[in-house]
């Protein structure tokens, strides 16, 4: 049964105030729900990164409401004391880039955010273990970053937002650094994950040849937020 | 918990000891000044403890005879013996003095005492006390002379019969002994010219019977005060304890010095300070992407705060570990004492904690400012 984790009503973002004001989002609803690969698509500037960052609790939003696994996070203020709390508990992020910290070898990556959640070390290193094992790079523990491909890092990331059990999974253009054939590697990882461990992913993108492969799509456009009808094209997700 | 300070150190470890080496020659040269100021008050002390007297007699109203001239006639000796409690009365020259070795200029601090009677003022390594009263001299290590060479003070020959070591006047001057009397010749001996000349003014011309000063030690039981009280009242002159004595070279005599020393410190630990927080910052900045990830992967304040200061109390303990290696390696090296003592060091390390603490607050201000979302995008 899916479980709704992410409901955003009527919210919006507006940069600066009086004639100066700029608005990023407006009004946007949606709900995510766990388990579902949902893209989203949309030029520059048309307010992608603000809207995952709202929904990241990294930016408040100006107006609206955000519900997180049932818990509201955002109506007219932010309603959690501590939003860095939440993110290191119940998101994971991706990003552009691997944006792993350069002076940690692989598994202190992995292992950086149940740490800092208060898991014991040794439990930390085995889940980190058995993530990397999974994700193909279980060999690469002891490497820095620089040592790694572009693929083996973003495989690294991939584990490091699933070391603290999310609820929700958050990626910036995650294939965007990577050729086709890895871009298309990773896609399939994420939206393998969102099947196995049940995790909603949330994925920005430019790619059109990647969407296929989830299962909504909302396309921000001017500040507007529109969820499109797409066809299935099994083939393409099963290559 | 992961150590980021520490493992952001060791994936830079060049980068990171370099800097500490750099930071580390300047508090070694804030070890050197203290050590430099030790010293002064080391050597400033070493020739009246080598004398170790009671009291001091100098001329009346002067600071005599290290920190002002005076001038006292020598057979005042006789009446300074018959004052109660007063064991020993010894007649003191002193003069600073250019010789050369070789062709090469020394600086030095003559002390002329009376020879043969067995007061030694100083402690030999080498060679014996004077012996005959006659051209024989001792001098410290640290003018580079050895013994049986030859010295020509004033017009008269001598040679080395005996050697100090570290002896030296409060100015750093190391030391020469000579008896009393070829030492009051080179001091108040005029030319045979001059003496003619003072004749025929009507001055007697050549009188060398003055000294110094006059060391006095005491019978046990006798208070220095009451016998330096006595010695005033009857003898109208200047009697210093031997802990006033102290007190005048310490605070009159090199005071000054140590102001300028103080100053210079001071200057120095503002400088160091400076450069740890500038490495600081720029490390900081230099890890804006990283600090954006921590704060966006929910890394608390108290994380990101304690990987910065504890990088520059990192900095600041490794470079007060070589600016310790560097004082002691070089502290050898220069002309004058350095002194270098633990308990400075002590309280060295403690100042550079505290500046080390200060020094990471601009750049743990600048990291708490990073927006997370900035790790966003390319």
């Amino acid at each position: 049964m899916r479980e709704l984790v992410i409901a955003v009503e009527k919210i919006s973002k507006t940069y600066g105030s009086g004639e100066s004001a700029v608005t990023a989002i407006k009004e946007a609803t949606f709900e995510i729900y766990s388990g579902e690969t949902v893209a989203l698509l949309g030029p520059s500037g048309s307010g992608k990164t603000t809207l995952i960052t709202m929904i990241g609790c990294i930016t408040e939003p100006t107006t609206g409401k955000l519900t997180l696994n049932g818990n509201l996070m955002y109506e007219g203020g932010w309603k959690v004391n501590d939003t860095r709390q939440i993110r290191r508990e119940k998101i994971g992020f991706i990003f552009q880039t691997h944006n792993l910290i350069p002076f940690l070898n692989v598994l202190e990556n992995v292992t950086l955010i149940p740490q800092m959640n208060g898991i014991k070390k040794s439990e930390a290193d085995q889940k980190a273990k058995d993530l990397l094992d999974y994700l193909g790079v279980g060999d690469k523990i002891t490497k820095f970053p620089s040592h790694l491909s572009g693929g083996q890092s973003q495989r690294v990331a991939i584990a490091r937002s699933l070391a603290n059990n999310p609820k929700i999974i958050l990626a910036d253009e995650p294939t965007a650094a990577l050729d086709a054939d890895r871009a298309l590697s990773v896609m399939q990882l994420l939206k393998k994950l969102s099947i196995e461990q049940k995790v909603a992913i949330v994925v920005v993108t430019h790619d059109e040849r990647m969407l296929p492969l989830f299962d909504r799509i909302l396309r921000v456009e001017d500040g507007y937020v529109q969820e499109i009808i797409q066809q299935h094209t099994a083939e393409y997700s099963q290559k | 918990m992961i150590n980021l300070a520490a493992r952001d150190i060791a994936h830079s470890k060049g980068k990171f000891i370099t800097t500490a080496l750099g930071v580390g020659m300047l508090i070694g040269v804030v070890l050197i000044m203290i050590g430099v100021y030790r010293g002064m008050v080391h050597d400033a002390m070493i020739v009246p403890n080598d004398i170790g007297p009671d009291l001091w007699v100098v001329q009346k109203d002067t600071l005599g005879p290290f920190a002002e001239n005076s001038r006292l006639h020598e057979d005042l000796k006789y009446s300074l013996k018959g004052f109660l409690g007063v064991k020993d009365v010894y007649p003191l020259t002193f003069q600073s003095l250019q010789i050369h070795q070789g062709v090469k200029p020394i600086r030095v601090y003559a002390l002329g005492y009376e020879a043969g009677g067995g007061f030694e003022p100083f402690t030999l390594i080498e060679g014996r006390a004077i012996a005959i009263t006659h051209r024989e001299i001792i001098v410290d290590k640290n003018t580079g002379f050895k013994l049986n060479d030859q010295i020509k003070l004033g017009r008269n020959i001598y040679t080395v019969v005996g050697m100090t070591r570290k002896a030296v006047s409060s100015g750093g001057d190391p030391m020469i002994y000579l008896d009393l009397s070829e030492a009051q010749e080179l001091q108040f001996l005029f030319s045979n010219e001059q003496i003619r000349n003072d004749r025929a003014r009507g001055g007697n011309g050549g009188s060398t019977d003055t000294v110094n000063t006059f060391a006095i030690t005491l019978q046990s039981g006798f208070e220095p005060e009451s016998v330096a009280k006595e010695i005033r009242r009857w003898k109208h002159q200047e009697v210093y304890t031997a802990q006033e004595q102290s007190g005048i070279l310490t605070k009159n005599l090199i005071e000054r010095s140590a102001k300028q020393i103080g100053m210079f410190t001071v200057i120095l630990l503002i400088v160091s300070s400076v450069i740890i927080s500038l490495i600081i910052y720029t490390m900081t900045m230099g890890k804006i992407k990283e600090i954006a990830i921590l704060k966006l992967i929910g890394a608390s304040n108290f994380i990101i705060i304690k990987m910065i200061a504890l990088q520059s109390l990192l900095l600041g303990i490794m470079a007060f570990i070589g600016g310790n290696l560097f004082a002691h390696a070089s502290a050898n090296l220069f002309p004058k004492t350095v002194i270098l003592i633990p308990t400075d060091a002590l309280k060295l390390f403690v100042v550079v904690i505290i500046v080390s603490i200060l020094a990471s607050l601009s750049g743990i201000r600048s990291a708490l400012r990073i927006e997370p979302a900035t790790a966003i995008g390319g």
